[in-house]
């Protein structure tokens, strides 16, 4: 059983690195992208042929920013990285903190559970509907179905902490 | 039951998730989630959940806080913050507290390059605490001023919490910013006011270091140079009106990567840390932010934020009594939770009141702003002790945070200054140019 649950935590850890590295490809696509734009828009302004504006520079940018944070949850929950208060838990006995450990991440494992959900589902709608941006006519649904897919790392990642909270609390 | 008492209920039921350690940004959503279907339906409460998390993340005027944080990021991966240091050493290091008044200077440079407290705490106290050992600094006065001296990052432009501010209540970034220029010159005077008067009451907590010579002291100017082009082109293209606060944020970390690749002190291994660094920063801010927004949804349907306006606008009291009141709570509610979470949390409702009151927003914004830089140093939750904790393992928590106190008072100060001549916040973002 054990080892089984280490290969999975492998697995979830290699994974959620992966989508962090695909975020991190959006992040610098975000910089080089403006920053290209505003060479762009100056130097057009300023009468230099050949140069213009990204043409819907903003909404791409806008929907890589849906890259940089979705494709980055999973990773940043594995190291700790989202801010907890922990002072009060601290203070009590460790079976007591686990057993709270168990709560929390069993709520926070719902959330995402039901964030997975209704992504896919308004992804769905927005297919259904035809919406694209206004410029350059992007879909949107694909980007609401990342998010639903980013999910997927981010509950198994929330389910192992659970699982491990629970085990430390029966064990004591 | 009223749509009131379930908002109230909803404050209680998240601050006790806040307290049995749920991530912020989780909690905030999964009770304003829940909050939304008992008031509304169901149906709405869990498509609120999805549509706000797309709507947040695809939001164009939300990618300007990765830009800033990358910004910050590369600076930091270039040396910036050890170059700062060294040239506040050349001005400052011979004299008795020197060293801390360096420190406290180049946190006010590095804070021109860089938006949120516990960066430049991290940054800068890197680089500051092993030198203050060296020169036999007292403990508790070296961790103090690099946590107090970190927290200027978010006043000193750019701010994540000026972003952040501006967002939620549809105010100018880039007068926000600007409007953070004099506070944060008179809060790093105050600071290092406090140096001064505790070396005075004991010579022995900060002993004079060794003089510089005249190349020293040239060399170090470089660092600051550096810092001013940044500086001048990120927060000088605001003030212009050439850049909006997305393609100010890029322009700045495209030219922290320009000056770190001219220098040869931007490795590859520097800047894929840089690239950790800001997602993992970026995603946690964007959580909070998004989990503060459907809290906000639940809170304006639950009509907290109209009754709480109506309420205080209707107290016999004068607004300057009542905004005390205001600051007093925010402190209180800084000792006790993130200040992100808090600000995020209570901007939609109290922004409305400070309205009401006839308060400038650019001003409260000056003003939420340091509360928040007393959040993040006031036990037990400062954020920035813990991060000045992480660095300097071997001083104890308690010795930190008694160290912070002084500075704390100096914040204070501010604070009562500000309230007494707003000019200092408003007087810049008048002169902008749009």
């Amino acid at each position: 059983m054990s080892g089984k649950l280490e290969r999975l935590e492998r697995f979830v850890d290699s994974f959620s690195n992966w989508l962090n590295w695909v975020a991190g490809v959006g992040l610098v696509a975000i910089l080089a992208l403006t920053v290209a734009d505003i060479f762009g828009i100056k130097l057009a302004q300023a009468g230099v042929p050949f140069f213009r504006p990204i043409p819907g520079g903003i909404e791409v940018v806008a929907f890589l920013g849906v890259v940089v944070t979705a494709f980055a949850i999973a990773y940043t929950q594995i190291l700790r990285g989202h801010i907890r208060v922990e002072f009060v838990v601290m203070r009590l006995p460790p079976r007591a903190q686990a057993y709270i450990a168990a709560f929390i991440w069993l709520l926070s494992f719902i959330l995402f559970a039901l964030l997975a959900w209704q992504s896919f589902e308004y992804g769905l709608s927005l297919q259904a509907k035809g919406t694209v941006s206004m410029t350059q006519r992007i879909p949107f649904y694909p980007f609401v179905h990342a998010i639903a897919f980013c999910c997927i790392p981010v509950c198994l990642a929330l389910a192992l902490e659970c699982f491990k909270s629970v085990r430390k609390a029966v064990k004591g | 039951m009223s749509p009131v008492t379930v908002g109230l209920i909803g404050i209680g039921v998240l601050v006790l998730t806040f307290l049995i350690g749920m991530p912020v940004g989780f909690a905030m959503a999964f009770v304003g989630m829940a909050g939304f279907c008992l008031l509304v339906s169901p149906d709405a409460g869990l498509s609120l959940l999805a549509r706000d998390f797309f709507a947040n993340l695809s939001a164009y005027s939300l990618t300007v806080i990765p830009m800033f944080i990358f910004m910050g990021s590369i600076a930091y991966a270039s040396g910036m913050s050890r170059r700062l240091y060294e040239a506040g050493y050349t001005v400052f290091g011979q004299m008795r507290g020197g060293l801390a008044m360096a420190t406290i200077a180049a946190c006010a440079g590095f804070a021109a390059m860089c938006g949120s407290t516990n960066a430049t705490a991290a940054a800068m106290g890197r680089v500051a605490l092993p030198e203050m050992k060296r020169y036999n600094y007292n403990d508790s006065l070296a961790t103090g001023c690099v946590a107090a001296a970190g927290s200027l990052g978010i006043l000193i432009p750019p701010s994540t919490i000026f972003i952040i501010y501006g967002i939620m209540t549809e105010q100018s970034i880039g007068k926000l910013f600007i409007a953070g220029v004099l506070p944060g010159i008179l809060l790093a005077g105050l600071f290092i006011t406090v140096v001064v008067i505790l070396c005075k009451r004991n010579p022995n907590l900060a002993p004079g270091g060794l003089p510089t010579t005249f190349k020293q002291k040239l060399a170090g100017l470089a660092g600051v140079i550096e810092m001013m082009i940044l500086f001048a082109l990120v927060i000088g293209g605001l003030f212009l009106g050439w850049f909006s606060p997305t393609q100010a944020g890029a322009a700045g970390a495209f030219g922290a990567l320009l000056i770190g690749l001219a220098r040869r002190q931007l490795t590859w291994k520097g800047f894929l840390f840089a690239v950790k660094d800001t997602l993992r920063i970026t995603c946690m801010v964007m959580i909070i932010v998004t989990g503060a927004i459907i809290f906000g949804h639940f809170m304006a349907v639950a009509k907290l934020p109209l009754v709480l306006s109506e309420w205080v606008g209707g107290l016999p009291l004068p607004p300057m009594a009542i905004m005390g009141v205001i600051v007093l709570l925010y402190l209180l509610g800084g000792c006790f939770m993130d200040a992100l979470a808090l600000i995020t949390l209570t901007v939609p409702i109290i922004y409305p009141v400070v309205l009401v009151l006839g308060f400038d927003p650019i001003w409260f914004g000056v003003i939420i702003v340091l509360v928040t830089e007393m959040g993040v140093i006031t036990p037990p939750v400062g954020l920035n002790v813990y991060v000045i904790k992480g660095v300097a393992e071997d001083v104890p928590l308690e010795t930190i945070f008694k160290g912070v106190l002084p500075f704390l008072a100096a914040l204070l100060v501010a604070v009562g200054i500000l309230m007494a001549f707003p000019q200092i916040a408003t007087f810049l973002p008048g002169l902008a140019l749009y």
